[in-house]
């Protein structure tokens, strides 16, 4: 008998779900980070300074879509 | 057939992992560790020749980019430290630092290194830290300063006080203060996975999208090769600021009543009037 695992490769979907659903959170944090960044700017301009420490955030966020993106390489 | 990659059966060529291309006295040599070794003749080579023609006025040259990147780190190290005296005591590691992982991130950029030149089934060339034991290293021996100067400015008794708000033997405090240490500990392993990931992936990305493009491939990699170039810099960057900061922390915790203390004496001091004043 064949099964639905036979026919088609599940890895496949399964590593396409892990960067779709890995990344949203990710990407939406960014977006949060660089938009606050941008609003403080432009209410205060000499709040420009502080785009060092908005990187640190960036980076911290980044970690967890990078961790999704290696996880593909786990799925066989 | 042209439209062959839209129907991925077979995906590009890619290593998460160095692989070992010769042996050395029974030790195996990575592809990784031996380019590790070649950016550090270079750079020793650059940097000497640098060092010997610093001037008071510059010439402009390499010479020039290399002070503007230091200073940018010197002063990157100088605003998060609130002693300047501290900040230049820790300032010569750092530079360091920045400057190797920043050469290593942007070797692995050019061409030849990677899958294009293969030697015993596996890439010859890797960057360095595309390697997980050479961020690890670098994440060790910079959390190893951090612990070391935390423990030398505030003393060791401190040290483990601060972890704690309030007093150990309450036991919500005493969790609360081991579930702290944890945190710290996981600096370690938090710096060393964001450089070995994005410089490894970065690069994976590049693949992909060369692949993707089959006869076109310079075209549509070329966004992410500039992608991983600025990606390159940014966590070298990234990287010296992390932990600039865990150790600025730890050292401002300190020197705070002491720093007023000292420039309220420089004000007397540097007022002739008001120490005149004062005299009489």
């Amino acid at each position: 008998m064949i099964t639905l695992a036979d026919t088609i490769n599940t890895a496949i979907i399964g590593k396409g779900l892990m960067i779709g659903g890995g990344f949203i959170g990710p990407g939406i944090g960014m977006g949060l980070v660089g938009g606050s960044y941008l609003q403080a700017v432009g209410r205060n301009p000499e709040a420009s300074k502080f785009l060092g420490q908005a990187l640190v955030f960036v980076a911290i966020i980044e970690l967890y879509a990078l961790l999704a993106f290696a996880s593909i390489f786990i799925v066989k | 057939m042209i439209f062959s990659p839209l129907f991925a059966s077979s995906g590009p060529v890619t290593h998460i992992a160095p692989g070992v291309i010769f042996h050395l006295f029974g030790w195996p040599i990575t592809n990784s560790v031996f380019y590790g070794w070649i950016s550090i003749v270079l750079m020793s080579i650059a940097f000497i020749t640098v060092a010997h023609r610093i001037r008071v006025k510059p010439r402009g040259g390499f010479v020039q980019y290399v002070e503007v990147a230091a200073d940018f780190v010197v002063s990157t190290i100088e605003s998060a430290f609130e002693d300047k005296s501290k900040a230049r005591k820790y300032t010569p590691y750092f530079i360091t630092l920045f400057f190797f992982l920043l050469a290593n991130n942007l070797l692995g950029l050019i061409p030849g290194v990677g899958d294009s030149v293969v030697y015993n089934s596996v890439p010859f060339l890797r960057p360095f830290t595309a390697d997980f034991n050479a961020t690890i290293a670098a994440a060790v021996i910079t959390m190893g300063l951090v612990y070391t100067a935390s423990i030398k400015e505030m003393g060791g008794k401190k040290y483990i006080r601060h972890f704690f708000m309030g007093s150990p033997k309450n036991p919500l405090y005493l969790v609360l203060g081991l579930i702290e240490m944890m945190t710290d500990l996981t600096r370690v392993i938090s710096l060393s996975i964001r450089l070995f990931l994005n410089i490894t992936i970065v690069e994976i990305i590049v693949v992909v999208f060369a692949y993707l493009g089959h006869i076109i491939a310079p075209l549509t990699a070329a966004p992410f090769y500039l992608i991983d170039a600025f990606d390159d810099m940014l966590q070298a960057f990234i990287f010296v600021l992390l932990a600039v900061m865990y150790i600025a922390t730890a050292v401002n915790h300190v020197g705070g009543e002491d720093l007023t203390e000292e420039n309220n004496t420089d004000r007397v001091g540097a007022n002739p009037s008001e120490t005149v004043a004062k005299a009489a």
